[in-house]
């Protein structure tokens, strides 16, 4: 019982409740009540249609990221540069709408070629922080935050600087796009359902790219022992350029969603961390994509549903915050009590 | 205008505030240094930062005590470290995920408890400024070394200490010899286990007293997510400076300096674009990395877990 796929999952669902049980201590601590606080997150995210609308929205670039990062976690790179990747895809969307806003091309094209460009810029994004990696000895750990910080600060200069709203910059963006721009939502709701399709391809494509093609099966090789995989003639330094190409596009992805589905202009925190949280979805999915919608759906319900708590308890909607963190910790504690099991068995 | 730069006022006042800058960077970079020098990549520094910060100045507001606030956030470091030590050195995480959780822990729980035990956002009344007798007396360079508060003269003190500690004594060389080949360390009975608790130990202290010099002795103020990503630039420093406390001190003045600059250049209205001089620290920091990349050699076991072979 303790063995095997069965045996996880287990211990995941043990880690799930001790992590609920810990943070109802914090809130008991602060005089919140708990039921409450669970059942208003409930009732945020799963509540109306327009509230799992929201979660789907959160959802699609949470996805996404996941996808990218199962790419680089099999040729195992730690690719803590993603966040700066999906702010990239976001700044070269934007950059091929306001390319394309004088022009009589249909809009459907021009949308096409702005998520394709936001695509590109991810990966071009974090081809840096390959070339670095491959060709410079830089750990990508290093490489991937220093661009984290330059992306970030390339946006605040668009967005004060060339790309600034008629009269004066401000934190709340560029000016919004046309309508026509935007990928089409459905009706009374701000989720698209072509995002929605666009994430859920990403994911297939990668489970399948990971699972059942001889391109997957060397990409692990190189990850598992990457002196052997050398060893065996497998050009192991483009096999970890082609993982950061892949992770990049599909963060660009996101980014781009972000722009043509959800905020229609460049803001400043255009990334909202989900690169951070795509880090714990895919690692806590022991990299295997089959769990990554799950995963993500119910980080981005934890997310939606928290936002509800301010107005509602007077608590912060960091709690969601608190919880992601509690439950990675918690399930890494579950995984440690379960090798040791192992081990004695 | 651009000459209002070069006046000797304007000179010291941006050297001044650059000095005192670096303090944050400073202390969690050095504990990051010792964590990093052992092996262990603990990415969850902004976290650590964010609850010592809110920890001080909550304590530091409701009993007007700011000793006993640099205090209460140097055992919450403590807590915040073995909790971070347990994960990494008994359960063999991965290093990066657990670092990941605690900041996301980290950046919700200061939140949460901003909001819940105070609501608005107050000030108080941070570590006075402390001139150095004598010392203070030297022309241009007293001001700007010497009339600064506790916790930044704190800051440049541990840079010699943790030069001695990791040169220059057994424990370093046991540090170093836990990050570089822990399996040859442990055969020759050094404990891997207790090496690593006492440097992640000392990691999330120094962390915690990062956030506090911002909230008690900088800024005097807290604010939700006030550190923005100063805990990842200190994970970078340390990197910056090849591993060495020194160089470490070199990459935090870097930032603080071209960082204090720009917060000048926008006080004084000179006509330098300030969003050019917003990016001027994150671009020099890549050129950096870029130019140190041939010449240093991280900790042949960074990143990875220890487990003894049976």
């Amino acid at each position: 019982m303790l063995k095997g796929r069965f045996g996880g999952f287990f211990f995941q669902l043990i880690a799930l409740l001790l992590a609920f049980g810990f943070v109802s201590l914090i809130l008991l601590s602060v005089d919140a009540s708990p039921a409450e606080a669970y059942k208003n997150m409930f009732n945020g995210s799963f509540g109306s249609m327009r509230k799992f609308a929201e979660v789907l929205v959160a959802f699609v670039p949470l996805l996404l990221v996941t996808a990218g990062l199962l790419v680089t976690f099999s040729s195992g790179l730690w690719n803590i540069g993603v966040e700066g990747q999906v702010v990239l895809g976001a700044i070269t969307t934007t950059w091929v709408f306001r390319y394309f806003i004088e022009s009589d091309l249909p809009p459907a094209l021009i949308i096409t070629l702005a998520i394709l460009g936001g695509m590109l810029g991810g990966a071009v994004w974090a081809s840096f922080t390959g070339v670095l990696k491959v060709f410079g000895g830089v750990n990508e750990i290093f490489g991937g935050l220093g661009l984290n910080f330059v992306a970030t600060a390339l946006t605040i200069y668009l967005i004060f600087g060339p790309w600034k709203r008629p009269g004066v910059a401000s934190m709340s963006g560029t000016v919004p796009f046309p309508d026509e721009f935007s990928l089409p939502l459905l009706a009374g709701l701000r989720i698209s359902p072509w995002a929605l399709a666009i994430a859920l391809a990403g994911i297939v494509v990668i489970y399948f790219i990971l699972q059942g093609t001889y391109f997957g099966l060397r990409l692990k090789a190189v990850g598992k022992n990457f002196r052997a995989a050398y060893l065996l003639g497998i050009p192991t330094w483009q096999y970890s350029m082609y993982s950061f190409l892949i992770c990049g596009a599909l963060a660009g992805a996101a980014g781009a969603v972000q722009v043509a589905a959800v905020y229609h202009r460049l803001i400043p925190s255009i990334s909202s961390g989900y690169g951070y949280l795509g880090l714990m979805v895919a690692m806590l999915i022991n990299y295997n994509a089959i769990w990554a919608v799950p995963v993500a759906l119910f980080f981005a319900a934890l997310n939606i549903g928290s936002i509800q708590l301010p107005i509602l308890m007077k608590l912060d909607s960091s709690l969601s915050g608190v919880l992601q963190g509690v439950l990675v910790l918690f399930v890494l504690l579950a995984d440690g009590v379960r090798q040791k099991f192992a081990r004695k068995a | 205008m651009i000459t209002d730069l070069l006046s000797t006022t304007v000179l010291i006042g941006i050297l001044a505030s650059g000095v005192r800058l670096a303090t944050p960077y400073l202390y969690a970079a050095i504990g990051e240094t010792f964590s990093q020098k052992s092996g262990v990549l603990n990415l969850g520094v902004e976290g650590q930062m964010l609850i010592g910060c809110f920890a001080a100045f909550y304590v530091a507001l409701t009993t007007g005590n700011l000793w006993l606030g640099l205090l209460v956030a140097i055992l919450v470091g403590a807590l915040m470290g073995l909790a971070m030590a347990f994960v990494t050195v008994n359960l063999h995480a991965q290093q990066g995920i657990s670092g990941i959780g605690f900041y996301l822990f980290g950046l919700g729980m200061s939140e949460l408890l901003f909001q819940r035990l105070m609501g608005t956002v107050e000030t108080v009344r941070g570590f006075p400024k402390i001139e150095i007798p004598v010392l203070i007396g030297i022309p241009f360079i007293g001001e700007i070394l010497f009339n600064q508060n506790i916790l930044v003269y704190g800051a440049y003190l541990l840079v010699p200490l943790a030069w001695f500690i990791l040169n220059k004594t057994t424990l370093g060389l046991k540090i170093s010899s836990v990050g570089e080949n822990p399996d040859a360390a442990d055969s020759l009975g050094v404990s891997v286990a207790r090496v690593r608790y006492f440097t992640i130990t000392l990691g999330g202290v120094l962390s915690s007293v990062a956030g506090a010099s911002l909230s008690i002795a900088l800024l005097n103020v807290f604010q939700q997510n006030m550190t923005s990503g100063l805990g990842f630039i200190a994970v970078a420093l340390v990197y910056f400076g090849a591993w060495r406390p020194f160089g470490v001190l070199a990459g935090a003045l870097l930032f603080s300096m071209v960082n204090s600059l720009q917060l000048w250049v926008q006080v004084l209205n000179i006509p330098i674009p300030s969003d050019i001089a917003v990016m001027m620290p994150y671009v020099l920091t890549i050129l950096v990395l870029v130019a140190t990349v041939s010449r240093v050699r991280a900790p042949s076991a960074l990143t990875r877990p220890f487990e003894r072979e049976e």
